[in-house]
């Protein structure tokens, strides 16, 4: 019998949601920048299920509890203090909810980026009463997030490198504010600054057990940093949803130190930089590493055993201009192999590294040691 | 020289050298922030030559390759600038190399609606000079043909931070505005703060329907997770109050005062207990 008032409840209170909304639809003027069409009815797919927005039955296990519900307060929204028939709501849903929950509408006002679902309406992603979820949430984040957002779900679902932050903690959320931000995509801080609240240690693990970089450490400890780094965009270089490369890469790049020279292969450098730099085996504005105009990036790269980029420049920072590294694993045990580069006024050398000392210089060309 | 004094020159050195110099990475290999750049004549894809720079206050330029996903949304953006900045003193060029047929740029300028003269930079001159590397990357020079502004592609925030590179050239926005759209706020939920305000409003409801003893629970939640907040406290004294326990409203009142010495509910409330 309490179930079955409980059910009522929550179809009334549907109910009267939806009557309450299409009565005041026409009325509502939208407050916000960037604003979609106003109307109050709630339009993820999960919320329109019935029952989805009433009380849980009683039994279930309950996260979280809107309090004016918990404590049996029904009239703070609906028009009548009666658990069993508390009639409609007050005024229109989100009017209703930033009645209490103001900043989150101050929030929503003054930030740049705005959520559509959450200038629609609260209960998109809300119960009003009560949840098996925190938040009050009508489902767990990641599942509530994929039921609108379908082209991420795809990239989720298909992905063959997938992202932790995912499925830890707070999910979506760990990276989104779901109201409203000052960062696109509603990022809760630049792409840059959040990757490095996780990757700030050496402890995290890839799928096959191999420590990831502890990025922080080796930003504080190398000047020179990629454009990318410097300007906060991670995501230029890496997909955080999932990805079918490896270090959910955007694009292919070569995980090898020797690879034989396919364009293709480099697609991400190429996302940016010019393929020409490589391709073109004379030169004398495509690349300051040339010897007159003899280009040194050809020479190492259209190889058998080509050398990646990665054989000589670190992709995240380094200590030396253009990101070229200090040395590299080599071997199975990762022993350092020093590259010794140094640089001059009009060009450079490395010396007692891959090779014996080759210099180069851009104005004459060095002839090489025989 | 005392070495209070000392002291303070060398952070007034210091602060001077963090606020003139470039953050790492943001400038071309070749050409430094406030290095003044050279002012080529080159040929145009619409005919005739044009100057790189002229004599705005901001000469926006922008590098870019026909077929390049990231080309064409940085200069979507570089289109839709141009026409929310027409009329200020900006003046606006897009270069590309002379390795792509004119007939591919031409079709991918028509695509992204750029309307300023395209640069064909002929045998990459230009490209090398500067020391450009990637694509597309926006460089900004002041009417002086000083490098004030580099910035390299992002995917994420690039229109925010274009945008406010251009107003800070032109000296509509301060220094501190340009930093606060290169480093935007966090948006973080929930805090303490936050959620007392939410049982502070809660109590307030409550108390409007006359839920006193829950009204007070209210209250007291929101007291405990931020005891700041001058409101709370004299909202738990006028519940109190109307409680007929005047006794410990006063003291809430007293402390919603020490706050904020023109709370009004306070100054009522203290008024209202001062008889009884």
């Amino acid at each position: 019998m309490k179930h079955a008032g409980l059910v009522l409840t929550a179809v009334t209170l549907f109910i009267g949601v939806s009557a309450l909304a299409r009565g005041k639809a026409k009325r509502a003027t939208p407050t916000h920048k960037k604003s979609a069409a106003p109307t109050y009815r709630p339009s993820n797919p999960l919320s329109k299920v019935p029952g989805a927005l009433g009380p849980l039955p009683a039994g279930a296990q309950v996260a979280s509890a809107h309090a004016p519900f918990e404590a049996g307060d029904c009239s703070i929204c609906h028009q009548r203090d009666d658990k069993k028939n508390p009639g409609p709501i007050n005024m229109p849903v989100n009017e209703l909810c930033f009645s209490c929950h103001d900043e989150l509408q101050d929030q929503i006002n003054k930030r740049e980026y705005k959520h559509p679902a959450a200038q629609q309406s609260c209960v998109n992603c809300h119960d009003p009463h009560d949840s098996r979820y925190p938040k009050l949430l009508i489902a767990d984040t990641k599942t509530l997030c994929l039921s609108c957002h379908a082209d991420i779900k795809k990239i989720v679902d298909t992905a063959k490198v997938s992202h932790g932050a995912l499925d830890t903690e707070k999910s979506c959320a760990n990276c989104h504010n779901p109201h409203a931000a000052n960062v696109e995509k509603l990022l809760i801080e630049m792409p840059f600054d959040l990757c490095l609240s996780c990757h700030d240690t050496g402890d995290i693990e890839d799928h096959d057990g191999k420590k990831l970089t502890d990025m922080k450490k080796l930003l504080d400890t190398h000047k020179v940093w990629h454009a990318p780094v410097a300007a906060k965009d991670c995501s230029a270089c890496h997909q955080p949803h999932g990805s079918a490369n490896f270090r959910l890469l955007v694009l292919p790049y070569p995980a090898k130190f020797y690879s034989p020279y396919d364009p293709k292969n480099y697609a991400l450098c190429f996302n940016c930089h010019d393929d020409q730099m490589l391709a073109d085996p004379r030169t004398t504005t495509l690349t300051s590493f040339r010897n007159g105009d003899l280009n040194l990036h050809y020479v190492h790269v259209h190889q058998e055993r080509g050398r990646t980029c990665r054989a000589c420049h670190d992709i995240h920072a380094a200590n030396q201009l253009h990101l070229i590294r200090d040395g590299v694993p080599y071997g199975p045990k990762g022993w350092i192999l020093k590259l010794h580069y140094t640089k001059t006024p009009t060009g450079g050398y490395c010396t007692r590294t891959c090779h014996q000392k080759h210099e180069y210089n851009n104005t004459v060309s060095v002839e090489p040691k025989k | 020289m005392r070495p209070i004094r000392r002291m303070f020159g060398w952070s007034l050195a210091l602060a001077a050298a963090l606020v003139l110099l470039p953050p790492r990475g943001e400038a071309f290999a070749n050409a430094k922030i406030r290095e003044v750049i050279d002012n080529p004549e080159m040929p145009t894809l619409q005919g005739g030559r044009h100057k790189l720079l002229g004599e705005a206050k901001a000469n926006v330029f922008v590098f870019f390759r026909p077929g390049q996903a990231f080309s064409r949304s940085a200069l979507i953006q570089i289109a839709r600038f141009q026409k929310e900045m027409a009329g200020e003193s900006v003046r606006w060029v897009a270069i590309v190399s002379d390795s792509y047929p004119a007939q591919q740029v031409e079709d991918e300028v028509q695509a992204v609606g750029l309307t300023c003269p395209v640069l064909i930079d002929r045998g990459d001159a230009l490209y090398g000079k500067l020391g450009v590397d990637l694509h597309p990357v926006v460089g900004i020079a002041d009417a002086q043909h000083r490098l004030v502004a580099y910035q390299p592609f992002t995917e994420i925030n690039f229109a925010d931070v274009v945008r406010a590179r251009i107003r800070f050239a032109l000296g509509e926005i301060s220094r501190t505005q340009l930093e606060e759209v290169l480093h935007p706020r966090a948006a973080t939920q929930s805090s303490d703060p936050q959620v007392a305000h939410r049982y502070y409003k809660l109590g307030q409801m409550l108390f409007k329907l006359h839920h006193l003893n829950k009204a007070l629970e209210a209250a007291k939640r929101s007291i405990a997770l931020d005891n700041t907040q001058a409101a709370s406290h004299s909202l738990l004294g006028a519940i109190l109050a109307a409680q007929g326990n005047c006794g410990e409203a006063l003291a809430a009142f007293d402390r919603a005062l020490a706050l904020d010495k023109k709370d009004a509910q306070a100054v009522e409330g203290k008024k209202d207990c001062a008889g009884k």
